[in-house]
């Protein structure tokens, strides 16, 4: 039981970890953006939309893709400031039933907690 | 049953060598099935009956003799509809698709049809009618090794299939506790079964012939030695080879152009027979007229029986006197004068100004790299920027006609005007690099983990299976990559190239390789709506920015091939009612493939004066419906021997000429 639930919660920090990545990635970089434009040239490329339509897409990526890249430079974060420290969670009732997962830790420099085991 | 394959380089005369090897075993009163697996067929032309893809009883005298000429997408879509259940099984558990997605993918047209399903064809073809001997007729040296290798190919498949199974498998015997095999294994274990007994049968001599034929010329013979030694490394004997069309002692006797033929014959066998000599050889006399109708092929099967007799041994010993009138003294002879007025200006005809792309196809053994070379040599020679002169053919011969080195990348040939470069494509070689430099690229796109952490495609075992297998068709589509980067303008210094002249393989596949592009595209573009689908989970990356490019080269390339200023597209014929028939056909399925065809060269035309010659003058006889063609036409006279290395050829090309009105 232990070990099932150990491996449970150490999936669940991994699919955490994964999140708390994929946020950051909003925020400070433009791989989402230069990835939408990958998307784009794929729909064209497909037929989907016209040269036209694109080029509209492309206009407004590009320009996002400026402006995170102004940002970036401005402020210029650590590295890795972003962490998950630790993750919460609740196991009662039955086996198997789960409470939904805790949101993880989003304050940079938040103190690290262990996750809770029975 | 016993297999007979013929194989050998185009034109040797296989297709009338299998047929009356066929008729004549039928008429010694056995249940005998002679089967085309070119692409090209013209096992029709030879027995004088229309094929067209049904298997037809030939009339014999004894015996049970069947023709068929093989359709290979037929086939192939019969082999599928059977199978496309467990196929779609195997699809659906081993990777993320859905049921519709599978079912486009499934219906998409394959690359490399002939060789994927010829075997399997041939063997149910033979298995259906209870025949004691299958005479295979084989496509070009290239694509028969390629047919010979595919048992192998069929062993990797399975393997690829098992490996998307497991999953499934896995997971049944987790859940349920057990796991039946289904229909999907049994496929998988068809495939695999399938691939073992070929390999068995095709290394059995006493189950499978082979017999190599050759013409008596260097660059036949050459390719003869080269492909014994390829079949040899696919653990394949060949049983014996035939030199095919050898001039005899009357001939040479009577005629000045025969004995020059010849003279430059025995040179050929005697350079090569050290390669050859461990092999029974057997020589064949050229007919005074192309056999093609069942007495003349019955005629052949005698002088073939004979030729079994024969063994290795120097050439003197191969009924050869060595004694021969004397030489005509080299020098101008006035070239074929057919009916029409002629013309030295034909570079201008050949190539107008404007010409990317100048693809010489024609029917295997007809001259079209000798053709292809000459007319690179002088359209390089006049100047304007640089040419390419390329070959799709697996089975190359570039570099024996220039008599220099020639390699997979273009390089310079040493003579010919400085703007030439000249390449061999080697696709086995040129995919295996691409794929040692993209492994992991491809690996991490197809099997690592995606944006959730799963791997979410396939199991890395899959994707390294997958990525072992050398895909079907892979010279097509090799070469349509090669023929795009040259084209296109160079990504940093290389040269980039004026004129592009391609010498293609034999007609069948160089049909198959100009089909590629739409091939190509739509599989580029389901893989592409695939990863725009699934891209939230599978991160394309990489991959699908690889595949927005591909997509672009193969449109562009479309619409190049089918702009008829840019593109022409030159028939290379040979004069004789068997080749110009297959010229025509070739013809009409290039302009099926809106690819204009421009010009018609007459090759190997006898001059005027030896037509009181019955075998020069039978080549002239079948050119009456050339001389009806709209097409430009042009006449390149034939010398003996063939014209090789740039002095020689650049010599022969003063001497074409252009037929006017």
């Amino acid at each position: 039981m232990i070990i099932l639930d150990t491996l449970f919660i150490g999936g669940l920090r991994f699919v955490l970890e994964k999140l708390a990545a994929a946020v950051e990635a909003e925020r400070d970089d433009d791989s989402a953006l230069r990835e939408e434009l990958l998307a784009a040239q794929m729909r064209l490329e497909l037929g989907e939309i016209t040269e036209t339509q694109f080029a509209a897409v492309e206009a407004e990526l590009l320009r996002g893709i400026a402006e995170v890249r102004a940002r970036r430079e401005g402020e210029a974060p650590a590295p890795g400031a972003l962490r998950v420290t630790g993750a919460e969670v609740t196991l009662e009732g039955d086996e198997g039933e789960v409470e939904p997962p805790a949101r993880p830790a989003r304050r940079r420099g938040a103190k690290a907690r262990s996750p809770r085991r029975r | 049953m016993r297999l007979r394959f013929f194989g050998g380089k185009g034109g040797a005369g296989k297709t009338t060598l299998a047929a009356a090897s066929a008729l004549a075993e039928a008429e010694a009163g056995r249940r005998v099935l002679v089967v085309s697996t070119d692409p090209a067929h013209s096992l029709g032309d030879a027995l004088g009956f229309s094929l067209r893809g049904r298997t037809r009883r030939v009339p014999t005298r004894r015996g049970v003799l069947h023709a068929v000429e093989l359709d290979a997408d037929r086939a192939l879509g019969r082999w599928m509809a059977r199978r496309r259940a467990a196929f779609r099984a195997i699809a659906l558990h081993g990777t993320l698709l859905e049921r519709r997605e599978v079912d486009r993918l499934l219906r998409l047209a394959l690359p490399g049809v002939d060789e994927l399903i010829g075997l399997i064809e041939v063997m149910r073809l033979a298995g259906t009618r209870r025949h004691d001997t299958v005479v295979v007729d084989t496509a070009p040296t290239g694509h028969a090794l390629r047919l010979l290798a595919t048992p192998a190919l069929l062993a990797r498949i399975a393997e690829v299939l098992d490996g998307l199974y497991a999953k499934h498998r896995f997971l049944a015997r987790h859940l349920r506790g057990e796991y039946r095999p289904d229909a999907a294994d049994a496929l998988i274990a068809e495939l695999d079964d399938e691939a073992r007994a070929l390999t068995a049968r095709l290394r059995d001599p006493t189950q499978t012939e082979l017999v190599w034929v050759t013409l008596p010329e260097v660059l036949s013979l050459r390719e003869t030695a080269a492909a014994v030694g390829q079949l040899a490394a696919l653990g394949i004997d060949v049983t014996r080879v035939l030199v095919n069309q050898l001039t005899g002692n009357k001939e040479a006797r009577r005629c000045p152009a025969c004995a020059a033929r010849r003279r430059s014959e025995r040179a050929a066998l005697a350079a090569i027979s050290s390669k050859l000599a461990q092999r029974p050889l057997g020589v064949v006399l050229a007919q005074a007229r192309e056999p093609r109708n069942l007495p003349s092929l019955r005629a052949l099967a005698r002088e073939l029986a004979a030729a079994g007799r024969a063994r290795a041994g120097a050439p003197g010993e191969w009924g050869i006197e060595q004694g021969s009138p004397r030489p005509r003294p080299p020098g101008r002879r006035p070239a074929a004068r057919p009916t029409a007025r002629q013309s030295r200006d034909w570079l201008n005809t050949l190539a107008p100004p404007g010409t990317r792309l100048l693809l010489f196809v024609g029917k295997g053994g007809v001259g079209k790299t000798t053709c292809a070379a000459t007319a690179a040599l002088a359209l390089a020679a006049r100047g304007g920027g640089a040419v390419l002169l390329v070959s799709t053919d697996p089975a190359h011969s570039l570099g024996d006609v220039l008599g220099h080195e020639v390699g997979d990348r273009p390089r310079a040939i040493p003579g010919a005007p400085s703007g030439l470069r000249v390449q061999e494509i080697d696709a086995q070689a040129g995919f295996h690099s691409w794929r040692a430099k993209h492994r992991d690229e491809l690996e991490a796109a197809l099997g690592g983990p995606g944006r959730a952490g799963m791997r979410v495609a396939f199991d890395g075992d899959v994707v390294r299976d997958l990525l072992d297998l050398t895909p079907p068709g892979l010279d097509e589509l090799w070469s349509v990559r090669t023929l795009i980067a040259a084209i296109s303008p160079p990504p940093a210094g290389g040269p980039r190239y004026r004129l592009v002249v391609v010498d293609t393989a034999p007609t069948g596949h160089a049909l198959r390789m100009l089909a590629m592009p739409d091939i190509a595209l739509a599989w580029v573009r389901e893989l592409l709506a695939l990863l725009l689908r699934y891209r939230q989970i599978l991160r394309p990356g990489q991959l699908a920015r690889d595949l927005v490019e591909i997509s672009r080269d193969l449109r562009r390339f479309r619409a190049l091939l089918r702009d008829g200023r840019a593109t022409r597209a030159v028939l290379v014929s040979r004069a004789g009612h068997l080749p110009m028939r297959e010229t025509e056909r070739l013809g009409r399925s290039l302009r099926a493939l809106r690819i204009g065809v421009s010009t018609l060269i007459l090759n190997a035309m006898s001059a005027a004066e030896d037509r009181a010659c019955p075998r020069c003058a039978e080549g002239a006889r079948g050119v009456r419906p050339a001389l009806r063609s709209t097409l430009d036409r042009l006449v390149a006279p034939a010398v003996a021997p063939p014209p090789r290395g740039v002095r020689a050829l650049e010599a022969w090309g003063r001497r074409w000429t252009r037929l006017a009105g």
